[in-house]
């Protein structure tokens, strides 16, 4: 009886675990931005805030969205050809009809509709997540390159202007405000609401998650369409802030946003970590581009060390036991 | 190692001496002793979960023993890994088949054995690979084209395959003299016509070497082996002759329990005479698991569902609450309408389910507590229409069942893991008892939880019973079957053979029950040909 209660009382100590997965990204945050403060003289400005903010817009909205997938155990590849083809569609769409800001819907529904291919398909074909959205990245990228001809195409809005670049909470442009408010949401529906907790229960234990009822098919369709969805928002919002559609929008998203999300602390076996993390990396991702840049580091040894990172942040977050998790 | 004194008899074959191994805090093998005998057929037999698994794993170099030690040819043996073994002369048929089915039949047949046909030490000789394997298939004397792959051909064939691997491995390719065959249920998935050609691997093995041959087929053990060691709960219980015992003989050492009627709380077992139908399953049918299955379930009642391995019974489990949905037949609850069973609907109409496997079925043990009490509810109690989450609803319903259910976690912030194996599986049944259900369906709630957690869960049995709750409960343990059961349905090859009463007053005999699990003779042979 004693050795039950005293058994007990470990259990509930070790009920808090320090928890590597979080501090550990939040320290390289940290470390990235006292180094290039002390290396770079221009990095620690306002102004170089500014523009470290806009940058990281795009990926933080991306990488919000997909968040949710690879938190559901699955990956979403297709994510920067989804902004590609949809900025590629709303350039055409806005010069041939000149319809302004409301350009921002077709860009959403367009991006839920191709979310919902990769869905459909993942879910009700049986295919590998991998194999989908692999597939779909060529598709799109190919229908998108279709579109503009291979080349860059510009357009003059401005109610577009407004939404990406215009300050309505100066010194922060627009499109970083849209990013903040995107993955707060994110947060929101992955803490506070059914899809967010089926989504961790899928990820980290799809067969419990099936004997307790949840749909779990029509679940993960709902997560591609929100990946979707949210990165044809980011789409249109990037080729709002460039004024331009070009062949290689959206090339980099596809290392960087699967980089950061990783990174930031969620498990690519699913069930752990979320968007509320996903900031971290996308932090961690940005600055290292930006403060690099500010050193004259040309761009292929960033590419090395970028990748290094990666590696190494996700090799010391992980314990042990999580290893034997992954698949 | 005193070589030479002459009045010593000679080591046996394998002898295992002590062995000891523990996962976490269970013991699976407790001091297990005994010898294999040249020459011989060895039968190890034990219910599930008795560690005879473990017990092959040792020998066979997948796993290392915690202490104690393991003599082939009276030299120490200690194979590091499965090859090793392979090496010394150790075979294996796994229950389970490591066969690559999209690879040809000759390359699984040398797996791992690839390097005794190198041509200039980098190329694989596929001729000479191909030459061996036709002359291992025509001695087993299957019909099989060694160039096909494992996957074209049926279960039985690719069983076949299997035991010809293990068995001939070692004549062919390692040339050791006195192998050790382990056959572990190498005949559960045998058709009729392959086996003479098993007998022939059978009868080869034991004129070079030693079989030892595990198996649930009691009748066939009976009848293979010349030796029986008896497993029960990671102790060695007894080691008998064939020849002088039988089938009911077996089991008994097998369970070798009294059935203690206080335990089972059978003093509160209700009569249920009177009461309404709460379930009714009419002529559930899936092909190849299942067939024709029709029974009711009353208010209040315990329906125990008992059968060997692979009777179908698990499998009709999931296709009565609809995960594996049946392809004919209905499933109607009190109060609903009859119709083919759909996971979520039937959640609704008052279902609960709760799987065999704890750990990958059952819950998401680095989950919180609340989580996992929360996870079947979470379209209608713990969330709203607009799909927002009630967590502090949820946080204080996992704290009423952790007091409920005297869950010792202390808090609600825990993660499942660590929580021992009995009150995880109290979590799993909060999960579905915060729902209010009218049929628990519990496949094997006890397994792999300490006799103290046991007893707590049969008192909760009862006492949900007594509150009008009805119990399908699906069970390996045939103690527990008896005991908690009022009536008993008792399957064989996917169909209900049999269906007894079990009164408090009047319990059957373990028996009773179990001559009515094994098929006889006829029976097992007609089923094995379909």
């Amino acid at each position: 009886m004693l050795s039950e209660i005293n058994k007990d009382r470990r259990t509930l100590k070790s009920g808090f675990r320090p928890d590597r997965t979080l501090w550990l990204p939040l320290g390289v945050v940290l470390g990235l931005l006292v180094f290039f403060s002390f290396t770079s003289g221009t990095f620690a400005t306002v102004r170089n805030f500014t523009i470290i903010s806009a940058q990281a817009s795009t990926l933080l909205i991306v990488c919000t969205g997909a968040t949710f997938v690879v938190l559901m155990g699955s990956i979403d590849l297709s994510v920067g050809a989804i902004v590609l083809l949809v900025g590629a569609v709303c350039v055409k769409v806005e010069n041939g009809t000149g319809m302004g800001g409301s350009i921002v819907l077709v860009g959403v529904v367009l991006g839920a509709f191709l979310g919902l291919c990769n869905g459909v398909i993942f879910a009700h074909g049986m295919v590998p997540s991998f194999v989908v959205t692999l597939g779909t990245l060529s598709i799109f990228s190919g229908l998108a390159l279709q579109i503009l001809q291979g080349r860059a195409i510009t357009f003059n809005s401005d109610a577009l202007d407004a939404i990406a670049i215009g300050e309505w909470l100066p010194p922060l442009q627009n499109i970083a405000l849209c990013a903040i408010i995107v993955w707060g949401a994110g947060v929101l529906i992955a803490q506070h609401t059914r899809f967010g907790r089926y989504t961790y229960l899928i990820g980290g234990g799809e067969p419990v998650a099936r004997n307790s009822g949840i749909p779990v098919r029509r679940y993960k369709v709902y997560a591609f369409i929100l990946s979707g969805l949210v990165a044809g928002f980011g789409g249109v919002l990037a080729v709002a802030r460039l004024g331009a559609a070009g062949p290689t929008l959206g090339q980099d998203l596809l290392l960087n946003s699967l980089a950061a999300i990783v990174v930031g602390g969620t498990s690519l076996s699913g069930g752990v970590g979320g968007p509320d993390r996903t900031l971290l990396g996308v932090l961690i991702i940005t600055i290292l581009d930006n403060g690099l840049n500010l050193l004259g580091v040309s761009s292929y040894p960033q590419l090395v060390i970028k990748g290094s990172v990666v590696i190494a942040a996700v090799l010391i977050s992980q314990n042990r036991r999580e290893i034997l998790l992954i698949k | 190692m005193e070589r030479g004194v002459t009045d010593q008899p000679p080591p046996p074959l394998l002898a295992i001496s002590g062995l000891t191994k523990r996962f976490g805090p269970s013991t699976v093998l407790d001091n297990v002793s005994f010898a294999i005998p040249y020459n011989k057929v060895v039968g190890l037999v034990g219910e599930n979960g008795a560690g005879k698994s473990t017990l092959l794993n040792l020998i066979s170099g997948m796993l290392r023993q915690d202490s104690g030690e393991m003599f082939l040819h009276g030299k120490k043996y200690e194979p590091n890994g499965y090859k090793a073994a392979c090496q010394l002369g150790i075979g294996r048929a796994f229950q389970e088949q490591a066969l690559i089915l999209n690879v040809p039949v000759y390359e699984n047949l040398m797996l791992g054995h690839e390097e005794r046909f190198l041509l200039a030490g980098v190329f694989l000789n596929r001729k000479a690979m191909i030459a061996t394997a036709e002359r291992m298939i025509r001695e087993a004397g299957i019909d099989v084209d060694v160039r096909r792959a494992v996957g074209d051909y049926d279960v039985s064939r690719r069983q076949a395959i299997e035991i010809v691997r293990a068995c001939l491995v070692p004549f062919y390719l390692t040339g050791v003299e006195h192998p050790v065959i382990l056959l572990d249920e190498p005949t559960s998935a045998l058709a009729k016509d392959h086996e003479a050609a098993f007998s022939r691997m059978v009868d080869r093995v034991k004129a070079a070497g030693a079989v030892l041959f595990v198996s649930h087929r009691l009748s066939e053990v009976l009848a293979l082996c010349d030796l029986i060691h008896v497993l029960k709960d990671g102790r060695l219980v007894a080691t008998v002759a064939a020849s002088e015992t039988n089938e009911i003989g077996l089991h008994g050492l097998m369970v070798g329990r009294e059935r203690v009627s206080d335990y089972y709380h059978e003093t509160s077992q209700g009569e249920v005479g009177q009461n309404p139908a709460f379930l009714e399953v009419r002529a559930l049918s899936r092909p190849g698991m299942y067939r024709d299955v029709s029974f009711d379930i009353k208010r209040g009642e315990i329906v125990g569902m008992g059968g060997l391995l692979g009777s179908g019974k698990s499998a009709l489990a999931k296709g009565i609450v609809g995960l594996e949905p049946p392809v004919s037949g209905t499933v109607k609850l009190v109060g609903q309408v009859a119709s083919k069973p759909e996971i979520r609907r039937l959640i609704g109409e008052g279902i609960a389910y709760v799987p065999p496997e704890r750990l990958t079925e059952g819950l998401i043990a680095q989950f919180r507590l609340p989580w996992n009490v929360s996870m079947a509810s979470g379209y209608d109690l713990f969330s709203t229409r607009w799909g927002r989450w009630l967590a502090a609803k949820e946080e204080a319903v996992a704290a009423e069942y952790i007091e409920k259910l005297s869950i010792k976690s202390g808090t609600v912030r825990i993660t499942c893991d660590q929580l021992s194996g009995g009150n995880q599986q109290k979590v799993i049944l909060a999960r579905w008892l915060c729902r209010n259900p009218k049929l628990l369906v519990l496949d094997n709630p006890t397994r792999g939880i300490d006799v103290g957690a046991k007893e707590e869960i049969y008192h909760l049995i009862r006492s949900l019973t007594e509150g009008g709750m009805s119990v399908l409960l699906i069970t390996d343990e045939l103690l527990e079957l008896i005991g908690l059961s009022n009536r008993i349905i008792v399957m064989q090859f996917g169909e209900v053979v049999a269906e007894l009463a079990a009164p408090a007053e009047a319990k059957p005999s373990e028996h009773d029950v179990v001559a009515l699990m094994l098929p006889s003779t006829k029976n097992s042979a007609e089923h094995s040909r379909n």
